[in-house]
């Protein structure tokens, strides 16, 4: 396992190395080979290493393997390891199997950009540092691996770096994800100070014997917590999401969608015993999902881009992947996230291929009627959306309602709480995914497509991009088959030696939720349908639709609050302080080094004579100190 | 040993080198100042065939020749920039050389 | 009387070491300097020999004195031997430094030389026959000096090629010689 876990982690690394090294001695063309073929290379390694660990005994799945031992402090010893075992193998299917084919539909996407070398590099080394994060064998890792992610974030945001609203949606997220890294970091200080180290193990199982006391246990999830929240875009933290859209659509399917956003749920998974420890906090991580899907889906419900609808529908599901690793429900939401990366990757590149055929445009009120002119994109759409809804048997529809049935099954005021909730966001998801769908896809044509001529005969795509999406429409159809309650539950099994979950439904439960689930979706459709024929919007004007037109103001909030202020006192400092006294004082120090170097060059004499007689003078006093010290 | 103590070599070493030091900074002509040269790497030559003689290691000696390979290679090179130097019609002065000047 | 002979040669060869090594530094001749100098060479090869240095003597004898002083010589032949003041060079001030500083160095060393000639440096090893040899030394270089060996080697080699260098004409120097021999026809 350990041979797999190291050929999936250094494999992109080696193709984004390749491709910056090899600079513009390369094609466009070639370098998206080498990150196409890098990240499957890898794909291939963790299937290796998935293969090898199902062949062993549940318990005997986990591997630790270590390279050599980075660095040491006192007693503080930090290893660079990877831990490969069936969480971390899930994710690692996931970012290298999906990933490789959003890097493989970019070939086709990103052909004629100018930069595409570029781009490609930044996705072989975004996939090679969330590979690190997921493979990361201490807390140490993982944070490197979450850093980095962020890092290529911000780059592949800011990819067009010559528009400015890229340029600034890439600032945001880079700090709002800072100020979540910040938060996690505190938390991590504090574990090394009582626990005096990051391994997993060790933390662990302080956590799990009651070594940590209460506050410790309680500040360190808040500290991770609060990590997790932001690089999850969920509420408060969640303003750089939607503007994240600046990036190339295959940037969004695969960061903003599928991997990425999802290493907040990913962490709470790991890191169980220590929110276990502090269920407050825990609850608390259920809490803001709660509030992040209801939001987010309202806010879903406004919008024109078809990549915002999309973006808000992925803070949404995440939302419920918090709902679940909050009650405990570990394996459901991972299998959330497993079968939210099909469906949700499959739904942006689609939304791609259009974007692509249209050259450009991105508001759906100038799309329509896209039914007849691209019907494979048009089916692949439609399978996401029902996914997404949960429709059975579509892969939306096994993962979402086992969590809302663990909600149910965890009882008390928190978690009826959350069900209800989780069932208002069903219906608000099956209203807003299907505007978009009826407004795309049905109707008739807003105007003339824009190159449609030239477009026609190239059909609705390349077959870079058409191929993908076509295996994504598999997955977000069958996915789900992974996990039928009651009946056949190997992805539950497969996580359980790793993490196991709280509270598990019974399966009437099950199969009740999601019999509500469904009906309350297909409502949401309805509403939309009949919203569409009616040719109105599913929400009227007035100050409610303002409120979610602007996002209910959090940007403005945040600006206010804490922006401003900063900038004032920042311009302040510069005039009142750097100005006059640092710029100051080092022009003084830099003019009175050139005086006294004028001064000291008058020594400088050229003669060969001058310089002999220093040496010889020199020597005399030496030889002299030397008698004297001796 | 018969003969003078090594002290006596030592003091004969630190004449020379003396002679040779007040040769190099006070004459103009880079020919003479390349001899005064020769005489200091001399007189160090005595110095180490003295201490060789005086510890009864053969070290010294060892040292004495590899600095007369040195001294020769340095003579070589130093009187090809003389010759250089002349050959460019250059005045030969030691003096006059004030490039490194600032 | 074996001792007292000795210590006539020495005093002998140092007076003539000392007094060629003035001679080299204060001669307004050039050819002066260098035949004094081939004279420095000798004595300092006398006194070689009397401190159980053989190969090394006969090394300075025939290298030195024989190869190095002979180059020497070819050069001041080729530039015509120009005369050169002794008290020419520099300023008054530079003057009276250098003579200074010279003097000072010479106080020191002599100085320390004799604080400790009572107790290290009368140290007198016992030496075998075969002390100073070309046996004895060639063994040396080739065990444990043999680094210093070939370094040498390589450091004569450069000096080799950069006097080749240095000697070579450039093709300004080429035309000038040709124009200058074709104004004289």
């Amino acid at each position: 396992m350990a041979v797999g876990g190291w050929i999936c982690l250094l494999a992109p690394l080696i193709g984004f190395l390749a491709i910056v090294l090899a600079g513009t001695r390369i094609t466009r063309r070639q370098a998206g080979l080498i990150s196409t073929g890098s990240v499957f290379v890898g794909f291939v390694g963790a299937v290796y290493a998935f293969i090898e660990a199902l062949g062993r005994d549940p318990d005997d799945r986990v591997e630790l393997t270590t390279a050599w031992t980075w660095f040491k402090a006192g007693d503080f010893e930090v290893g660079l390891e990877l831990l490969i075992d069936p969480l971390s193998l899930v994710m690692m299917l996931i970012v290298t199997g999906i990933g490789g084919l959003i890097v493989a539909y970019s070939n086709g996407y990103m052909e004629g950009e100018d930069e595409e070398r570029r781009y490609f590099a930044y996705m072989a080394f975004f996939v090679f540092a969330m590979l690190m994060l997921v493979q990361g064998g201490n807390l140490l890792l993982l944070l490197v691996g979450w850093g980095l992610v962020g890092l290529a974030s911000y780059l592949l945001i800011g990819f067009y770096h010559d528009r400015r609203s890229a340029v600034e949606a890439a600032k945001k997220a880079f700090i709002v994800n800072a100020l979540g890294d910040a938060i996690m970091a505190l938390g991590f200080f504090l574990l090394i100070f009582h626990v005096n180290s990051l391994d997993f193990g060790v933390v662990f199982d302080a956590a799990e014997s009651g070594e940590l006391s209460d506050t410790v246990a309680t500040l360190a999830a808040l500290g991770l917590l609060g990590g997790a929240v932001a690089k999850s875009a969920q509420i408060p933290f969640h303003t750089w999401l939607p503007d994240a859209m600046e990036g190339p659509t295959p940037v969004s399917a695969l960061i903003h969608a599928a991997t990425m956003v999802t290493a907040g749920v990913y962490l709470i998974c790991r890191t169980s015993p220590v929110f276990e420890a502090a269920p407050e906090v825990q609850h608390l991580a259920a809490i803001l999902g709660l509030v992040t899907l209801l939001v987010a889906g309202v806010v879903a419900l406004v919008q024109w881009d078809i990549k915002r609808v999309i973006a808000y529908s992925t803070m949404s599901q995440i939302g419920y992947m918090f709902v679940g690793a909050g009650i405990g429900a570990y394996g459901f939401a991972m299998f959330h996230l497993f079968t939210h990366a099909f469906f949700k990757a499959l739904l942006f590149l689609t939304a791609g291929v259009i974007i692509h055929r249209l050259d450009g445009e991105q508001d759906i009120r100038k799309m329509g009627g896209l039914r007849g002119s691209m019907p494979y994109t048009h089916k692949t759409f439609l399978i996401g959306s029902l996914a997404l809804v949960g429709i059975p048997i579509f892969a939306g529809f096994w993962s979402k309602d086992a969590i809302l049935a663990s909600a149910l099954a965890d009882g008390g005021a928190l978690g009826w709480t959350l069900y209800v909730g989780g069932l208002l966001g069903a219906l608000l998801t099956g209203m807003y995914t299907f505007r978009l769908y009826f407004i795309v896809f049905h109707g008739k044509p807003a105007e003339e497509p824009h190159g449609q001529d030239e477009h026609a005969h190239h059909g609705e795509g390349s077959r870079w991009m058409l191929a993908p999406v076509g295996v994504l429409a598999f997955g977000a159809t069958f996915a789900g088959l992974l996990q039928i309650p009651g009946v056949w539950e190997p992805f539950e099994k497969w996580l359980e030696p790793v993490v196991e979950p709280l509270v598990t439904p019974t399966t009437a439960q099950e199969w009740g939720t999601s019999a509500i689930a469904v009906a309350i979706g297909s409502i949401g459709i309805f509403l939309a349908w009949r919203a569409f024929q009616a040719d109105r919007e599913l929400v009227p004007e007035g100050a409610v639709r303002r409120t979610l037109e602007h996002k209910l103001w959090f940007d403005e909030v945040y600006d206010a609050v804490f922006a401003r202020p900063v900038q004032a006192v920042a311009v302040r400092l510069r005039d009142q302080v750097e100005t006059p006294v640092v710029q100051g004082g080092l022009d003084e120090v830099a003019d009175g080094t050139l005086d006294a170097a004028g001064f000291a060059a008058r020594a400088q004499s050229g003669l060969l004579r001058t310089y002999a007689l220093a040496i010889t003078v020199a020597v005399s006093i030496l030889a002299l100190v030397f008698i004297v010290v001796r | 040993m018969l003969g003078p103590d090594v002290p006596w070599y030592l003091v004969i070493s630190a004449i020379l080198f003396a002679i040779g030091i007040s040769g190099v900074l006070l004459r103009r002509s880079p020919l003479i100042v390349l001899l005064s040269l020769e005489i200091m790497l001399n007189a160090a030559n005595l110095a180490f065939v003295g201490f060789s003689r005086a510890f009864g290691e053969l070290d010294g000696q060892i040292f004495a020749l590899a600095v007369m390979a040195v001294a020769a290679s340095e003579v070589c090179v130093g009187l090809g920039l003389i010759v250089a130097m002349a050959r460019r019609n250059l005045a030969l002065d030691v003096d006059r050389f004030t490039e490194l000047r600032g | 009387m074996g001792n007292v002979l000795v210590w006539v040669i020495w005093l002998a060869a140092a007076a003539a070491c000392i007094g060629t090594g003035l001679r080299v530094v204060t001669a307004s001749n050039p050819f002066s300097s260098a035949l004094s100098l081939i004279g420095n060479l000798a004595s300092l090869a006398v006194l070689y020999l009397l401190a159980s240095g053989e190969f090394v003597a006969v090394a300075q004898v025939l290298v030195y004195a024989g190869a190095v002083m002979v180059m020497f010589l070819f050069v001041i032949a080729y530039l015509g031997g120009r005369a050169d003041a002794p008290w020419a060079g520099g300023t008054r001030l530079i003057q009276t430094a250098s003579v200074i500083a010279a003097a000072s160095l010479l106080a020191v060393t002599l100085v320390a030389i004799l604080l400790d000639a009572g107790d290290r440096l009368s140290d007198e090893a016992d030496i075998d026959r075969a002390f100073g040899t070309p046996s004895e030394i060639g063994r040396l270089f080739l065990t444990d000096h043999l680094l210093a060996f070939e370094i040498t080697s390589i450091v004569l080699l450069v000096a080799a090629v950069g006097g080749v260098v240095l000697g070579m004409r450039s093709a300004a120097e080429d035309d000038a010689e040709v124009d200058a021999g074709e104004a004289v026809r």
